[in-house]
């Protein structure tokens, strides 16, 4: 069944599958329904952002001129119509069972960076107790993490609510929730989706506080 | 407060609870208590959801429900009828069997013939119910209905407040006496309803669905009355119906008194090959007299194929193709009630709710597993809707004919036969 849209599929196993011979997809969702999502070929080598050339967008360039490190942000696909959906359905109606839907890829394209430990982005305890569950987490299930990082008391509000002008002046909404040193180690920092950034440069920055070489980061959706 | 008005709606057990509000949990063992289901997915921390009323936004077990008991509080003297039409003799006499129904708290079936009028014939009782401050809901399983039926009410009550409930939104709720909503909205209503009509009780998603089932039971009062609109009840119905377990009328006339389209058979070689000569003939025909038509056909691959063949073969008849899956779907509906088109291929979407006047039907495959008995009926009853052409021509291209197409054609041979005995035109 396909996980999107409900329908069932027919399982055409391929002869060279039977034999065992090439390895049989794990496919959660349709064929129809995997067309919709575009994956980013070309992007920004600052933020990840599908564009016609790999040298530094806008955006990266003002992050650059404002004395920040680049997070060399990767992500998969590009937020569209049916990215927006998905997300709609998996983080604000809660279903949880989405979570499989790009898992197997993230899992796959963490271990193709260079890195020595994966930290996710938290949510409040709020969204824990109304959502049930970091949907960053859900998305990278059977990933190996450190939460080194906390929503900060004064509460993370919804960042959706806020136009880019106001999310980008919010103040640090984290903490450090587990103080170990870092020294020399390449961090990754995962999210579901990179909209303006400031969030995971918010993370980035203190996770620089404990010494960290460099960090990267990698979300679903940008 | 008054939202929560013989509602249940679904809130984090973190809320803080307004005083008053009664709070319910949302699982009893494993147990959805909005939709009575047991199909739970998993959450992290032993947390759970359910899957199977996750379309109107979902209920976990960080979650309770919220309920006010229903008050009735209405001001009623406002809720006049202010329909100016009036009633055939059958219709009269339906519509009076209605409201006493109404005075019993019973249920009762209402067998009518497409294009009977079934809408006109509910007002009456409506108004008592509203008069007697009652609450009443107005139901269909599908969306497509509810928006056709809306400016129709809202006309006939054009004083009494109504919300109007589909999708997923919350947006439009407003505490009402006159409630218009899809099924599935009951799961969020408690013992709220006096008056619960469910039209095309037979039609999907309603037939055999446990849950909406469910949502009509519990949106109910424990004493009210609910009265069930159909041209083509379900066994189960009949069977109600025989066993005298639910009162029935009977109304086999068409509103302009005309019986309804006989199914028309013919044999045809493999349609899907290549267009059958009886059906290009039949097309011409069409052509010539610029009359206006459907055509169905079992499968939603068949639309594009079939409507393609036609458009090659007939560049100037201007036509489209339609399924429930196409995006565009509302758009080329339009088109065709405009008559910006002549024609539809179209799959079983528009077997019912949806009126074209003065339109002739032809059927692709009626033999196939897509087309029920039922469904065959109702699709024939899509001709001969409009007063100025009463009647129409519904044509069955099969390549074999079944004991289903011939008792689709039975079917309708016996609702003209009792229509006849009523003084129906021949
Ligand atoms: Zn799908
Ligand atoms: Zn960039
Ligand atoms: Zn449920």
């Amino acid at each position: 069944m396909c996980l999107i849209c409900q329908k069932k599929r027919r399982e055409t196993i391929s002869l060279l599958e039977t034999l065992g011979l090439l390895k049989q997809k794990h496919q959660t969702i349709c064929e129809q329904c995997a067309t919709q999502f575009a994956s980013i070929t070309l992007s920004c080598s600052g933020c990840g952002r599908q564009q016609e050339h790999n040298e530094l967008c806008y955006d990266c360039c003002r992050w650059q001129n404002q004395g920040q490190l680049l997070l060399t942000h990767q992500a998969l696909y590009v937020y569209n119509d049916a990215m927006h959906d998905y997300m709609q359905r998996y983080k604000f109606n809660g279903e949880y069972a989405l979570r499989h839907v790009f898992n197997r890829q993230l899992i796959q394209a963490v271990q193709n960076i260079e890195i020595d430990l994966v930290v996710p982005i938290p949510v409040s305890q709020y969204t824990l107790l109304t959502r049930g569950f970091n949907q960053t987490l859900g998305l990278f299930e059977g990933l190996r993490y450190q939460q080194l990082l906390s929503v900060s008391q004064a509460k993370k509000t919804d960042q959706s609510r806020f136009n880019r002008q106001k999310r980008l002046t919010r103040a640090q909404p984290f903490v450090i929730a587990n103080h170990t040193s870092l020294s020399g180690k390449s961090v990754l920092l995962i999210d579901d989706v990179y909209t303006t950034g400031r969030t995971l440069y918010y993370a980035a920055e203190l996770i620089y506080t404990l010494g960290a070489k460099n960090v990267k980061s990698l979300s679903l959706a940008r | 407060m008054n939202n929560y008005y013989g509602r249940q709606i679904v809130n984090p057990k973190i809320a803080s609870v307004p005083a008053g509000i009664i709070v319910r949990p949302a699982f009893i063992s494993g147990i959805c208590q909005r939709c009575g289901q047991q199909q739970l997915a998993p959450l992290p921390n032993q947390q759970f959801y359910c899957l199977a009323c996750l379309s109107l936004g979902r209920v976990s077990s960080l979650d309770v429900l919220w309920s006010l008991p229903e008050p009735n509080a209405f001001a009623h003297h406002e809720m006049t009828l202010t329909w100016q039409g009036t009633l055939t003799a059958q219709q009269r006499l339906v519509s009076q069997a209605l409201i006493d129904t109404l005075g019993a708290q019973q249920e009762h079936l209402v067998w009518a013939v497409t294009g009977a009028g079934k809408t006109e014939m509910m007002f009456p009782v409506i108004s008592h119910a509203l008069q007697a401050k009652q609450r009443v809901a107005i139901l269909s399983p599908r969306v497509d209905v509810i928006v056709e039926l809306a400016p129709r009410i809202a006309t006939a009550f054009n004083t009494t407040p109504m919300a109007v409930l589909y999708g997923t939104q919350e947006e439009n709720y407003r505490y009402t006496a006159l409630v218009l909503a899809t099924t599935h909205q009951m799961l969020r209503f408690k013992s709220a309803f006096d008056l619960l009509i469910i039209d095309e009780v037979d039609s999907f998603p309603y037939v055999n669905n446990a849950m909406l089932a469910y949502a009509v039971k519990q949106a109910k009062k424990a004493e009210s009355t609910v009265i069930y609109l159909t041209a083509t009840p379900t066994k189960i119905m009949k069977k109600r119906a025989e066993r005298r377990e639910i009162n029935v009328s009977y109304l086999p006339l068409r509103f302009h008194q005309h019986p309804l389209p006989t199914l028309n058979v013919s044999l045809v070689g493999r349609w899907r090959k290549k267009l059958p000569q009886k059906l290009l003939r039949q097309l011409r025909q069409f052509q010539k007299r610029m009359q206006r038509f459907l055509i169905f056909v079992p499968r939603v691959a068949d639309t594009l194929v079939i409507y393609r063949k036609i458009s090659q073969r007939f560049p100037d008849m201007l036509g489209d193709f339609v399924h429930a899956g196409d995006v565009s779907r509302q758009q080329k509906v339009q088109n065709m009630r405009d008559e910006k088109i002549q024609y539809l291929v179209t799959t079983t979407i528009l077997e019912r709710g949806v009126t074209f006047p003065g339109i002739d039907v032809l059927i692709l495959g009626a033999e196939e597993e897509t087309f029920s008995e039922n469904a065959l009926v109702q699709i024939a009853g899509r001709v001969g809707r409009d007063n100025k052409r009463p009647t129409g021509l519904v044509r069955a291209y099969v390549q074999h004919i079944n004991l289903k197409v011939l008792a689709a054609k039975r079917q309708i041979k016996l609702m003209n036969r009792r229509g006849a005995t009523l003084g129906g035109k021949r």
